[in-house]
């Protein structure tokens, strides 16, 4: 037996002093109260009586005094912490990984595999020695330890029931940093992975990790690998026929005997298609619907076995989409005349358009995107982003620099929204001046000559400028001038043709938003309401389930998304019978064992409270008094 | 307002007649115990005119009022006596006899000890409401009351007195009686026999918590010719004092101390122990014919002075 506590002399010490005054206490206790009696010849027959076994009672007293300072002992002993030979051996420092990823949804295992891995892990906690100390963290997209590095079961129990699983894969290689990094310098440092094996490809993994200071623990989860799965789902309306889309769907048959499943495609809940589709085993399946029409805004696609069964996995049974909103875009034209530029907006016939001449701007009404043809004056917000065509040096939102002439593209951002699907090289401008934008700008186009094409913000609004007048070239004449204007406009409504039907959970989410705010609020399937940062027109959020979204920003109108799961890998839930880090293989999990609390003052307490009930109650019933 | 109180209005101090509110020593002997008081003079003359005529009436014939006999003339008789009549009639000389009356002295012996006033001094009140009241009764009957407060081996007098007139000498003197001191009846009483040659009822108004035992006082009035009427003044809250722990006991008369822890089991003693007193002062009277009565705190003096006549000896 050895004190791990308070040290020997210490304890001695406050032995004395808090003997003596229990003894001090004890004979002031015995300081009696003075009661008048009328004729205290009625009470000597009594005290005679008591006389004889005053030696008795005095014994009694001594024994009240002896279970008082037993009592103190006790305490004093809970202080040193003593523990036993066999069990000061030094304490695991644990870090238990739970998998929380779409596929332990399963339910291959009742109720599901993440409730039998909560499970296991409870009977870890439980099995806790006095000396071993845990920490528990939920592992998918991100890593969330959910207790501190403790002993204390009722905080590791807490942190277990908030393990909620997700609509995303594990991410390994971030959870076994954080392990890590939590474990560094601790002794007999463990990982315990509580998965079903699905973690993707572990190669890379090993190689990025040190596992040698540490050793890994796995428990495996489930049992079966039955399931067919949405593994992509996407839907776009066509650029210039707003009224009908088309939807790409890929199913998977992850297991190795071949399935029969319906297909249910449903638009605004209302059912759009259904068809029967027979996958052989691990095969996966692309399916179009094209040309599909309707004024659906959401798209759910679900599947089920055609024998009515359900698959071990029902988490990747759903996808969902959300097409454009087919709205019209209000354009407002602000020129002399130019025939080029008005024939241009006529191929989409979801836009308004709004010519006006020079005086007569501002307008009254508001507008989605406003074209200044050869002018430039004092922009008003609510006429929207602007394209400026060969802006005149007074009112021009980027600096005219010099006049320059026959030049062309000479390079240009592939990748901006403005020129995308165009071909600018083949372009020759006769005459223009050369911009000479600010270091808030961005060129999109440039000739050798200098930047001719640029992007940026004004009062607010975003902007594109052209530096020449496009009819002082054959840019009006070649098939880019439509597109250009309308990827412009398109830009500016967020209607581009790469819009976005759905995100993958999982990943960091872009969601546009007005460029105007910092915190956008986001309404989550499940109605759960959170504040997500803003910047430079997009929200971002890290999103963990899959379904409609709503997004909701100062006064601009809501804008839902739809999320999916589309992950193969999580789709994929045979569990894997060991887990390997490159050379390092994870063994079992070491002794646990439910109800041990090798801490014996917690029972040294407990006597103490034994020997105060008793104390009291024969005090108080006056068997030691 | 009744003519008594009328009368004993009379009686007080100017400062006094008007008092709105009684002292505590008023509150003892207030308007409606004095109305009780009448109720049980008048009470104690109709119920007890019959049964207990005579008892205390003298058998020597004398000088009173009442004729009772005549006897043959000897020499020396006084010719008052004669009766002239007879002697007319018959010729013969005959005495007139006439019963001779006697006046009966009551004392009314108070125990005036600490114990008495033990607590909140519910036995001494309830002793000196008794006393006034058989007091009363006495007076009303044309006794000869005297009234006797003893402690510490000491004795308080009032002087005998007679008629229902001097009631409210007798509330005074017991008003003005304390209790504090000692209970040692048997000194007590030997010096009351020594100054009261004139025997009579001696009435003792006691709680006979007497260290040196009730015995002797009794039998001191027994011994010198008194007739003993042992009024026991019992508080049965004694028997079981509202005590727990650990305590220091002293007696409030002698200051004995002792400490104990008091338990429920001592308390069930020492309920018994106060019953086996009781019970022996009892008996100590009963096997010597002197009258016993138990007079409880609990009961309403007049109940208790009702319950006396009903018993006797008190009353002739």
């Amino acid at each position: 037996m050895h004190l791990t506590g308070l040290p020997l002399s210490t304890l001695l010490a406050l032995g004395a002093v808090f003997g003596a005054l229990t003894v001090a206490l004890y004979i002031l206790k015995l300081r009696r109260r003075p009661v008048a009696v009328p004729f205290s010849r009625i009470w000597q027959q009594v005290l005679r009586d008591k006389q004889a076994t005053t030696l008795f009672s005095q014994l009694k007293r001594l024994l009240s005094l002896l279970l008082q300072l037993a009592l103190l002992a006790l305490m004093l002993l809970a202080l040193g912490d003593p523990r036993t030979t066999q069990n000061l051996v030094e304490g695991r420092n644990m870090v238990v990984l739970i998998d929380a990823s779409a596929s332990m949804k399963a339910t291959d295992v009742a109720p599901n595999r993440l409730e039998v891995a909560k499970r296991e892990v409870t009977r870890m906690v439980e099995g806790l020695s006095g000396s071993d100390r845990m920490l528990v963290a939920q592992m998918d997209a991100s890593i969330r330890p959910l207790s501190t590095m403790t002993n204390e079961i009722s905080d590791l129990k807490s942190g277990l029931e908030a393990v909620k699983a997700s609509d995303t894969r594990a991410d390994l290689r971030r959870a076994m940093s954080f392990a890590l990094d939590s474990l560094r310098g601790l002794g007999k440092a463990e990982i315990i992975v509580v998965s079903d094996g699905a973690l993707g490809d572990l190669e890379p993994i090993a190689k990025e990790l040190d596992l040698s200071k540490v050793k890994l623990s796995y428990v495996k989860v489930g049992t079966s690998s039955k399931n067919v799965a949405i593994t992509e789902f996407s839907v776009r309306r066509y650029p210039l026929d707003k009224s009908r889309y088309e939807v790409m769907l890929e199913l998977t048959n992850t297991n190795d005997e071949p399935a029969n499943v319906e297909l249910t495609l449903l638009g605004d809940g209302n059912v759009v298609d259904v068809t029967e589709i027979a996958l052989r085993p691990q095969e996966s399946l692309a399916r179009f619907y094209q040309d599909l029409a309707g004024a659906s805004r959401t798209l759910e696609a679900s599947i089920k076995l055609a024998d009515g069964k359900r698959d071990d996995l029902p988490a990747d049974d759903r996808a969902y989409a959300l097409m454009p909103e087919r709205r019209r875009a209000r354009v407002l034209v602000v020129t002399e005349g130019n025939t080029y530029l008005e024939a241009a907006l006529l191929l989409d016939e979801y836009l308004d358009v709004e010519v006006i001449a020079p005086a007569q701007y501002p307008p009254a009404q508001n507008f989605d995107v406003t074209i200044y043809d050869a002018v430039a004056p004092v922009h008003d917000p609510k006429t929207g982003p602007a394209l400026y065509l060969a802006p005149p040096a007074e009112g021009s939102p980027v600096e005219l620099g010099r006049s320059i002439e026959m030049f062309g593209f000479d390079s240009w951002d592939k990748k901006s929204p403005f020129l995308a699907f165009m071909a600018m090289g083949d372009i020759q401008v006769a005459a223009g001046h050369a911009f000479k934008p600010s270091k808030d700008q961005k060129v999109v186009g440039a000739s050798e000559l200098g930047p001719i094409l640029v992007s940026g913000t004004r009062a607010g609004q975003r902007f594109l400028a052209l530096s020449f007048d496009p009819r002082n070239s054959d840019f009006v004449l070649r098939v880019a001038w439509p597109l250009f204007v309308l990827n412009t406009v398109n830009a500016f409504v967020e209607e581009d043709t790469s819009y976005i039907s759905s995100f993958r959970t999982g990943q960091v989410w872009r969601v546009p938003a007005p460029s105007t705010v910092d915190i956008a609020t986001l309404i989550e399937p499940n109605g759960k309401r959170r504040q997500v940062p803003v910047k430079e027109g997009r929200a971002f959020y890290l999103g963990e389930h899959a379904g409609f979204y709503q997004l909701e920003a100062a006064e601009a109108p809501p804008l839902r998304f739809a999320a999916n799961l589309s992950d193969l890998q999580e789709s994929r839930i045979a569990p894997a019978s060991e887990l390997a880090l490159g050379a390092t293989k994870a063994g079992t999990v070491g002794d646990f064992q439910v109800g041990v609390r090798r801490e014996i003052w917690l029972y040294l307490l407990l006597v103490v409270i034994a020997v105060s009930i008793v104390e009291w109650v024969s005090y108080h019933r006056r068997w030691t008094v | 307002m009744s003519l008594f109180d009328v009368f004993k209005r009379a009686h007080l101090p100017v400062s006094r007649r008007f008092s709105q509110r009684p002292s505590a020593d008023e509150e003892l002997f207030d308007d409606d115990f004095q109305r009780k008081l009448e109720m049980l003079a008048m009470v104690s003359r109709r119920v007890f005119a019959g049964r207990m005529r005579a008892e205390r009436r003298t058998k020597k014939k004398g000088s009173g009022v009442e004729f009772a006999d005549h006897r043959k003339y000897v020499e020396g008789d006084d010719f008052r006596y004669v009766d002239w009549n007879i002697y007319q009639r018959f010729g013969k000389l005959l005495v007139r006899l006439y019963e001779e009356e006697e006046d009966l002295s009551i004392y009314l012996i108070v125990d005036c000890s600490s114990s008495m006033g033990f607590g909140d001094g519910k036995k001494f009140d309830h002793a000196r409401r008794l006393c006034a009241a058989l007091a009363y009764v006495g007076l009303a009957n044309l006794d000869r009351v005297t009234i006797v407060g003893v402690s510490d081996g000491e004795l308080v007098r009032m002087p005998a007195t007679r008629g229902k007139g001097r009631i409210f000498k007798v509330l005074n003197f017991l008003r003005e009686l304390e209790a504090s001191g000692t209970t040692e009846l048997a000194e007590t009483l030997r010096m009351f026999v020594a100054q009261h040659k004139r025997r009579g009822l001696a009435v003792l108004i006691s709680d006979l918590y007497d260290p040196a035992g009730f015995e002797g006082g009794i039998n001191m009035l027994r011994f010198n010719k008194f007739e003993p009427f042992v009024m026991h003044i019992v508080d049965p809250r004694e028997a079981r004092p509202e005590l727990k722990g650990d305590v220091r006991i002293y007696d409030c008369e002698t200051g004995d101390e002792r400490e104990l822890t008091v338990t429920a089991a001592m308390l069930d003693k020492i309920g018994q122990a106060w019953e086996q007193y009781t019970q022996s002062i009892e008996r100590f009277c009963a096997s010597r014919q002197v009258p016993y009565f138990a007079a409880s705190v609990d009961v309403e003096f007049e109940e208790l002075i009702l319950q006396v006549f009903r018993r006797g000896g008190f009353l002739r």
